[in-house]
């Protein structure tokens, strides 16, 4: 089983935002990075497969230099090997993406691609779907359980109210959603292997980069907390303001 | 010299031998555990000999046990002249102490081995008394343990009776030999003034006999029994660190970057140091660390006294392995206690064996709060929780094993630098209109503050301890401190990451605090919080970082001593009791401060104390990580503590720490009970006159 | 001038509300665009033709039925060909689709095949020039970013909820399609479909959640908390660790550092303090409602409104509330 898994450098989603001077990215200045959070589901359940019935995982990143860190941890959680698409910055066109990522994978010989289902950042979601259909591959997208036997996957997709039993053929590209596997800490024994495990850097293939952001703005702030009343008397004006403030009844 | 003579003294020399040849064998196993210097500072070294095993201090932690055992201790100490005395005579017959003592001195020692002897019986009743009659619970161990505790006991009588009725007969035979100091044998003998001669000649040898051969039996038993600790654990009282020399409490130094190292932590006995194991030898299995833990006493599977003498049996059975001893490998000695695979296997199965997992499970050692009860109860200075911690970072460095909900806090601490998921921006939302200035901030006017304010995670995001941070900050202002925070710059000072094993994260967040500290030259640090000041303080030197860490219950203290903040007395409660935070009290024997605090804050207030209180004092729960992890097994032990505060009565209870804070809130809130519970700096704040 | 086609997500042979919103978006795109047509695609079992009355009432000048017996359950390969196959005859100046889970799997598939640029989850969106501009929520919910996408056809998937269905009558004149993919060879193949169970929905999913704690006394007041849920109709219950602690509820249920860290629309906190160890795990819901009888418990800080007082008396009240207004609004 070969394994391959798409990760992406993203920042820590609890940090509080600010917009750059260029007013078209945020602020990097004390951001933490690490990998999405679903892709750190996709290595997980990539190294699970390959724990159960051999083989080996690699890990894809693409970007600048410090994505390299980014598969470091992948690499520290089990992972083979790691290879660095460089690109001098992360684009947000997911076509683009899509694109250097097929090119990489075309010749790899993997039974499976994952990626994560959506990088929180950029927040598309469109990766790994579009990276399948330029490799002519099946792809089940946000997949919360995954089997692989036999050459066959089964995969449960979960929908609005209910969820769906798919299988496919391999190879195969799937997208993973949470639920699947809680990633593993890596220990200090694997991060100590990582630092000499093989990371290969090539150029990343990018191409033409239609989708583009223009500018950014930080949503209205949380208004502090107020209290709006003591006792039942204060129903009615709750359930007002739920309706017509926050408009969630 | 006589045959007997001739006979003894083979025997002695078998015995003798016998005896170095063991003592040699426990040594060797003793260096398959890796090295610790612990020879430095050996006045300290002997004062703890002195006062603790010799002294006998720490078994006067509990009175009448510890009478008992002082009394068969000293008594033994005295007797061992005696038996000298007797050995030599054994070989030579007419040697006495009377040919080369003072009369005076002679007189003295007569008198001490009679008394002596009396004494240790009268001791060694109660001491069955116990065993057989009272059984206390933290004796209740399984069946060799006891069968061991009897042997000895029946030892030690039998020495003392067969040492009288010796000088008894010795009486009725030669009236004069006997000198007028050895009331009690003396008395025994006319007693038996009635036995002819020759039963009388009989009776003496007999008794002089079984007596010779009974110590040198005892002598053979030791190495074989956890009465090993008669020999060793004075030399172990002397190689400790539990009460210094060096700072309290501190965890061993890792070297992470060494690039050979392949084990972190330990997981089997050649990765705990020699010292640990010397521990093993030196348990007798009392079961006072036991008693004290506060997950065994709320029903957990946590014993300090098993992890001893687990690695005690490990030791055993793996030791002849690996020190190529095969003799003893199929008859291990020492090889009895609580749970763990110990017993006669083959090599591949003990080769297949560990400390960890066979010993040693995970759940118990998940299960510490880390509060160090254990190790300032036992009498021969033991340290149970470095075991546990060397254990504990194995399991998490080299195995990634942990309780799965505390990978948010180590994921945390990692990026956001607290423990909780909140973001680093928000650090000083709490001085926010407090006209608290950071060290920036100073530095930027050129200023150098005279004290750090280190505020602690708890302190800065937790909505409850930003109270009591306030409070703090607002009586420093009263008092014209001139300080500053370190605002959005400050990080967790690792001691979860520590104290849950994750060496790693500790050294990575504290050499970041270390940095930050000496780039503003900080000398002077304030905390509301135990944890960060014992880390900071104590355990940062290690990683270079060297502050005057001071926790506020002290500096509070010293504000009121020195009059620069004025209290107009308190109104409300009439009686409050004061909660001891371990690493307060136990780390860093800080007892008085915020009592004194509290009765000055409090003038009319009458501070009332539980039972378990100061070195004893029950821990709140959230020691080691604990705050981070689920309590399955037993009663939650902030429950169990606030129930012993509550029921002082007192209408108010006083912490010195946030961790205590949360969770005697939470277990005030569980019993239902209405009773404020307030850090000492709310208190003093409030009793403030402006 | 210029036509826009729309996606028109079905399910067990009936449109989804998100249907409705593409073709409002759709219309409203093509409007602004110089008032070319809409096209909405429907794939589905035989049958699903007739709802295109429904896809003309909301503005689609024509309806693209796709009928196949297959399409009985979603068929991503053969719809995905198909959607593609009538881009590329058709000359849309975009395509849109919902960032539903169904829209989510098929716009980046069509996207791929046609080689276009996309935008997904958009909140708003008009034409600006060469290029279509929209608003996306990125960062976590925490930036709103406008990103723009040049080329023909533009695909976009719209975040469900952001626009409102608008009735726009238009002819909807019916036009039927073959798949252009036999779905007979479609390799990934739904065996099972999971109906969403009569049960609340999971807790990181649930678009509302009523959460308790110890405010609520004893473990057999949850039926308050379980009721005041039901009648939000599709809300989840938690609850913090002391209740978990004290083994009123499974561990599964709780919220917070160590348990699940969730993100609803709406969070009902009843007798919950809010201790650092609970906020850590539900701060970022969208709006907080709590409900306590200690003016100054923490919970108060983040709540966007705050009700004093004891939850055993105010929840029964407002389960009653809340179901008044759900029947009449």
């Amino acid at each position: 089983m070969k394994i391959a898994v798409c990760i992406k450098r993203v920042p820590d989603m609890e940090a509080r935002f600010r917009i750059a001077s260029s007013g078209a990215s945020v602020d990097e200045a004390g951001l933490k990075y690490d990998m999405g959070d679903f892709d750190g589901y996709a290595v997980e359940a990539a190294l699970q497969i390959t724990e159960k019935q051999g083989g080996e995982v690699v890990a894809i990143s693409l970007g600048p230099a410090v994505v390299q860190e980014t598969l470091r941890k992948a690499l520290s959680m089990g992972v083979a090997r790691a290879v660095q698409l460089e690109a001098a910055a992360i684009p947000f066109d997911g076509f683009a993406i899509a694109r250097a990522l097929a090119a990489e994978l075309k010749d790899g010989g993997y039974d499976l691609i994952m990626f994560g289902k959506v990088a929180l950042d950029s927040a598309n979601g469109v990766v790994g779907a579009m990276t399948a259909e330029l490799l002519g591959l099946p792809v089940v997208t946000a997949c919360s359980k995954l089997d692989v036997a036999g050459g066959r996957g089964t995969a449960r997709r979960e929908l609005e109210g209910g969820a769906e039993l798919v299988e496919f053929p391999l190879p195969a590209v799937v997208t993973i959603d949470e639920g699947i596997a809680r990633p593993r800490y890596p220990a200090l024994k694997g991060i100590m292997a990582a630092k000499k495990k093989p990371l290969e850097v090539k150029p990343a293939q990018l191409g033409e980069q239609r989708a583009t952001i223009k500018s950014m703005e930080l949503p209205a702030e949380r208004p502090p907390g107020r209290i709006i009343g003591e006792g039942t008397d204060a129903i009615p004006e709750l359930v007002r303001l739920l309706q017509n403030e926050a408009k969630v009844l | 010299m006589s045959p007997s003579n001739v006979l003894f003294l083979v025997i002695l020399l078998l015995a003798i031998g016998f005896f170095v040849y063991n003592v040699q064998r426990l040594i060797a196993y003793l260096r398959v555990g890796k090295p610790d210097s612990r020879t430095g500072e050996p006045l300290a070294r002997l004062k703890n000999v002195f006062v603790i095993a010799l002294g006998q201090r720490k078994m006067f932690r509990e009175p009448a046990a510890g009478v008992m055992h002082a009394l068969i201790f000293w008594g033994f100490i005295v007797l061992t002249l005696g038996t000298i005395e007797i050995l030599i005579e054994g070989v030579w017959a007419p040697f006495s102490y009377a040919m080369v003592f003072p009369g005076p001195l002679y007189s003295a020692y007569a008198l001490s081995q009679d008394a002596f002897a009396l004494l240790v019986l009268g001791a060694i009743g109660f001491a069955f008394y116990r065993r057989l009659i009272v059984h206390p619970k933290r004796l209740e161990g399984d069946e060799t343990e006891h069968t061991d505790a009897l042997l000895i006991l029946g030892m030690i009588g039998a020495l003392m009776l067969t040492l009288l009725l010796t000088g008894a007969f010795l009486h009725v035979l030669a009236p004069d030999v006997v000198p007028p100091e050895k009331m009690i044998s003396r008395a025994l003998g006319e007693g038996l003034g009635w036995v002819g001669a020759d039963t009388a000649r009989t009776g003496y040898l007999l008794n002089w006999w079984v007596h010779a051969l009974l110590i040198l039996g005892f002598l053979n038993y030791l190495p074989y029994s956890k009465h090993l600790h008669i020999a060793s654990s004075i030399f172990n009282v002397y190689f400790s660190n539990t009460t210094g020399p060096g700072p309290i409490g501190v965890m061993r130094p890792m070297d992470l970057e060494a690039e050979d190292v392949e084990q972190f932590g330990a997981s089997d006995v050649e990765h705990l140091t020699w010292k640990n194991l010397l521990d093993g030898y030196s348990c007798t299995e009392c079961g006072r660390c036991t008693a004290a833990c506060p997950a065994n006493i709320t029903g957990k599977v946590l014993s300090p006294r098993k992890i001893v003498i687990n690695v005690r049996q490990r030791l055993m059975e793996k030791g002849p392995l690996l020190t190529g001893d095969t003799g003893e490998l199929f008859s291990p000695t020492l090889v009895h206690g609580e749970g763990g695979d110990a017993g006669n296997e083959t090599v591949g199965a003990v080769l297949g064996h560990r400390l960890l997992d066979n010993y040693i499970t995970e759940e118990e050692l998940w299960q510490c709060t880390s509060c160090r009860a254990c190790v300032v109860e036992c009498p021969v200075s033991i340290d149970q929780l470095e075991v546990i911690n060397e254990l504990r970072r194995h399991l998490v460095l080299s195995e990634s094993r942990f309780p799965p909900e505390i990978q948010p806090a180590f994921e945390s601490l990692e990026r956001n630098g607290t423990p909780w998921a909140f973001s680093p921006t928000d650090r000083a939302a709490w001085a926010e209109g407090l006209a608290i200035p950071t060290m920036a901030e100073k530095l930027a006017r050129g200023e150098r503050p005279d004290v750090l304010f280190w505020v602690g995670c708890m302190g800065s995001f937790d909505d409850r301890a930003k109270r009591i941070t306030v409070a703090f900050a607002r009586i420093m202002q009263a008092a014209g401190i001139d300080f500053a925070i370190l605002g959005q710059e400050e990080k967790c000072n690792g001691d979860p990451a520590r104290r849950m094993g994750n060496e790693y994260l500790y050294q990575m967040l504290a050499r970041d605090n270390v940095e930050l500290l000496d780039r503003y030259q900080v000398r002077t640090v304030v905390t509301i919080c135990p944890h960060c000041f014992h880390q900071i303080g104590n355990e940062y030197p290690q990683l270079g970082g060297d502050y005057e860490v001071i926790h506020h219950s002290t500096y509070i203290a010293r504000l009121i001593e020195a009059g620069r903040v004025t209290l107009r007395g308190a109104d409300g409660v009439d009686s409050i009791t004061y909660h001891d935070s371990c690493y307060l009290g136990r780390y860093n024997d800080v007892y008085d401060a915020p009592r004194e605090t509290l009765r000055r804050a409090l003038p009319i207030v009458k501070v009332t104390e539980p039972p378990r209180t100061r070195s004893r004092g029950l821990c709140c729960g959230a020691g080691g990580g604990r705050m981070f992890m689920e309590e399955h097994q037993g009663k939650r032990i902030n429950v169990e503590r606030t129930e012993e505060l509550l029921a002082t009565g007192a209408g108010a209870i006083a912490v010195a720490c946030p961790f205590c804070m949360t969770m005697m809130t939470d277990g005030v809130k569980a019993k239902g009970a209405d009773v404020p519970v307030l850090d000492i700096a709310e208190v003093v704040e409030k009793a403030l006159s402006r | 001038m210029a036509n826009v086609l729309a996606f028109a997500e079905s399910r067990a042979g009936a449109l989804r509300k998100v249907a409705l919103e593409a073709v409002t978006a759709a219309r409203a795109l093509a409007d602004t665009a110089g008032g070319g047509e809409v096209h909405a695609i429907v794939a589905g079992a035989p049958g699903i033709a007739g709802e295109a009355p429904r896809l003309g009432a909301h503005g689609a000048d024509r309806v693209v039925a796709v009928e196949h017996a297959a399409f009985a359950n979603y068929d991503p390969e053969s719809i995905a060909a198909t959607v593609a196959e009538r881009a590329k005859s058709g000359g849309y100046r975009a395509i849109i689709f919902s960032a539903s889970a169904q829209g989510r799997d098929l716009a980046p598939r069509v996207a791929a095949k046609l080689g276009v640029g996309m935008l997904s989850d958009v909140i708003s969106l008009e034409v600006s020039g060469d290029a279509i501009v929209a608003k996306h929520p990125a960062y976590a919910n925490k930036v709103i970013a406008t990103v723009a996408v040049t080329g023909s056809p533009a695909i976009v998937s719209l975040r469900p909820n952001a626009f409102t269905p608008v009735e726009n009558a238009r002819a909807g004149t019916v036009e039927s399609a073959q798949p252009a993919a036999d779905p007979g060879a479609s390799r990934v193949v739904v065996r099972e479909t999971i109906k969403g169970s009569s049960t609340r929905p999971d807790l990181t999913e649930a678009p509302v959640i009523v959460s308790g704690g110890r405010g609520l006394k004893a473990p057999e007041n949850f039926k308050l908390v379980e009721e005041l849920a039901e009648a939000f109709g599709n809300a989840a219950v938690g609850c913090t660790r002391a209740v978990t602690d004290d083994g009123w509820r499974p561990h599964s249920d709780q919220i917070g550092q160590t348990g699940r860290v969730v993100s609803p629309q709406l969070y009902v906190a009843v007798g919950i303090s809010g201790a650092i160890q609970h906020l850590a795990g539900m701060r970022t819901s969208g709006t907080i409602v709590a409900i306590n009888k200690d003016r100054e418990a923490p919970i108060f800080k983040v709540a966007d409104y705050g009700i004093v007082g004891d939850a055993l008396q105010i929840v029964p009240a407002l389960t009653k509330a809340v179901r008044e207004a759900r029947r009449h609004g």
